[in-house]
């Protein structure tokens, strides 16, 4: 994950170089580091520097990396002349290397020959079945052409291998949560919380799965993990607040007077309320009563 | 129902839902149409909210959301009369069940919704024709209370209010207005942000 001032440097850095200042190579060196997604600039930074020999030659071995970086970011542009040209370049120095191999066959994903594409990646798991990148670019490639119950399998089949691998355990998740699946998403957060107890976003996401999902239960449970979201980030964030201030109203129509802890769920809901307010009044004073109105529609 | 109810999108609404997409390009978005009913068969959408581009099938924001929105144009005489969705995958031009329920809540408070999906082969197009009409697909509730695509040939069933709509559109794409856009997401993680996006076209 992308914290908001490392997110603000790439964009200062990005438009620096955009305006001739900025180093093109440091900002790439940031977009790896973060793996942001942001081909379009990668192509174009990347060629810019790939171009000109003398940058080129300055970058040493580090050469041959930006190769395979501008040949990714030229099939997510669709710029296939471009990928093609940069993965001859890298053939002709690596001759019968798998990575080199690799993009052979992200090149015939791009273009969307899938069963060519699909031999390709076999071919190349036959060699080494732990690859990871290759078992994901299959999901991928499921996933791409519309065959979701097949992505769901191929990333369950890679968790049975590579269980610590939280950023697949999102993916499915996310998978799960767009076809409405929300037990099965519900099953991937708890995955990602007992792997790594301490990210909010995992805390935040189960509860809204489980707010989703309703009944007096998940609605118990839920109300506890944008607790502990709202504990873990220091009572900054603001969907955990608004969270706390649905569960308890939802809770509150369900039981009508009849729920045992109704002390601790008003106190819970009007501490939320007051956070709320005073961080509309603070950061969007504009929008400030806008927020009392819609609390107003979330009264216990 | 929506059986022959016709539908016309002013450019702002219609700008502000399209650059949306164009800004989250690798995943699924959303947003919803403010408008009233203007004469017994025309529904006029006046302004839009670009929603989510995270996890669109979650509850909580939603409910937030709508409720918000809600507040806040019913003092300007305006409801919530239908919802806009883009799909994550280019070529997919399957309304999803996501977008279906999220269509139904609406048309319960508003029976004669819109659902629009955006065509991202017209949207495609749009540099090189001269396309007038808008680059969105328009579903109705039919009798039997399903959402059915009106066919193409009835495109005049929703209309842009301003004819050059398409061509202001091309322009923003162009200079990337679309960096500009603030949705409901963007304003959950940082409530300073505006969803109402009232600076864009400034």
């Amino acid at each position: 994950m992308v914290s908001k001032t490392e997110e603000e440097q790439v964009n200062r850095l990005e438009s620096q170089v955009e305006n001739g200042g900025g180093d093109a190579w440091d900002y790439l060196g940031l977009v790896r580091k973060l793996k942001l997604r942001r081909f379009d600039k990668v192509l174009q930074f990347g060629l810019s520097i790939l171009n000109d020999p003398k940058q080129r030659s300055a970058l040493g071995p580090q050469e041959w990396t930006l190769y395979e970086e501008v040949a990714i970011a030229a099939m997510d542009c669709q710029c296939l002349d471009v990928a093609l040209e940069s993965i001859k370049v890298l053939q002709k120095k690596f001759p019968g290397s798998k990575r080199v191999g690799r993009l052979e066959a992200m090149l015939l994903e791009a273009k969307g020959s899938w069963a060519e594409a699909e031999t390709a990646y076999s071919s190349l798991l036959q060699d080494n079945p732990l690859d990871q990148i290759i078992h994901k670019r299959r999901a991928a490639m499921a996933k791409a052409q519309g065959n979701i119950s097949l992505a769901i399998e191929y990333i369950n089949k890679y968790l049975e291998i590579f269980m610590a691998d939280t950023d697949a355990w999102r993916e499915l998740a996310e998978i799960y949560v767009s076809l409405q699946m929300y037990k099965q998403a519900a099953f991937c957060y708890e995955e990602l919380i007992l792997s790594q107890p301490t990210v909010p976003l995992y805390h935040l996401t189960y509860a809204d799965v489980l707010y989703t999902l309703g009944g007096l239960e998940n609605l118990q449970t839920a109300k506890k993990y944008y607790a502990s979201t709202i504990d873990l980030t220091g009572g900054k964030n603001s969907r955990a607040l608004f969270g706390i201030c649905l569960c308890t109203s939802a809770i509150g129509q369900l039981t009508k007077g009849r729920n045992k802890e109704e002390k601790e769920n008003s106190e819970l809901h009007s501490l939320s309320a007051l956070a709320l307010e005073k961080g509309y009044k603070q950061r969007n004073p504009s929008k400030h009563s806008l927020l009392t109105a819609t609390l107003k529609c979330l009264k216990l | 129902m929506g059986g022959d109810s016709k539908y016309e999108i002013h450019q702002n609404a219609y700008i502000k839902l399209v650059l949306h997409a164009l800004k989250h390009k690798t995943s699924a978005v959303n947003g919803v149409l403010l408008g009233r009913l203007s004469g017994d068969e025309t529904v006029e959408i006046v302004d839009s909210v670009p929603l989510f581009h995270s996890q669109i099938g979650l509850l909580p924001p939603l409910e937030i959301a709508l409720i918000m929105i809600e507040e806040y144009f019913n003092d300007k005489g305006l409801s919530i009369v239908g919802y806009f969705h883009a799909n994550e995958r280019f070529d997919d031009f399957e309304l999803s069940n996501i977008a279906k329920n999220i269509g139904d809540h609406i048309s319960k408070y508003f029976p004669v919704a819109a659902l629009l999906l955006l065509d991202n082969k017209k949207l495609e197009a749009l540099p090189k024709g001269k396309d007038r009409s808008p680059v969105m697909q328009l579903y109705t509730k039919d009798a039997s209370r399903s959402w059915k695509l009106v066919e193409s040939d009835g495109s005049y069933r929703l209309t842009i209010k301003e004819p050059s709509a398409n061509v202001v559109l091309v322009d923003h794409i162009s200079s990337e207005k679309w960096k500009d856009i603030t949705d409901f997401d963007d304003h959950l993680d940082d409530i300073s942000k505006d969803w109402l996006n009232s600076e864009l076209f400034n």
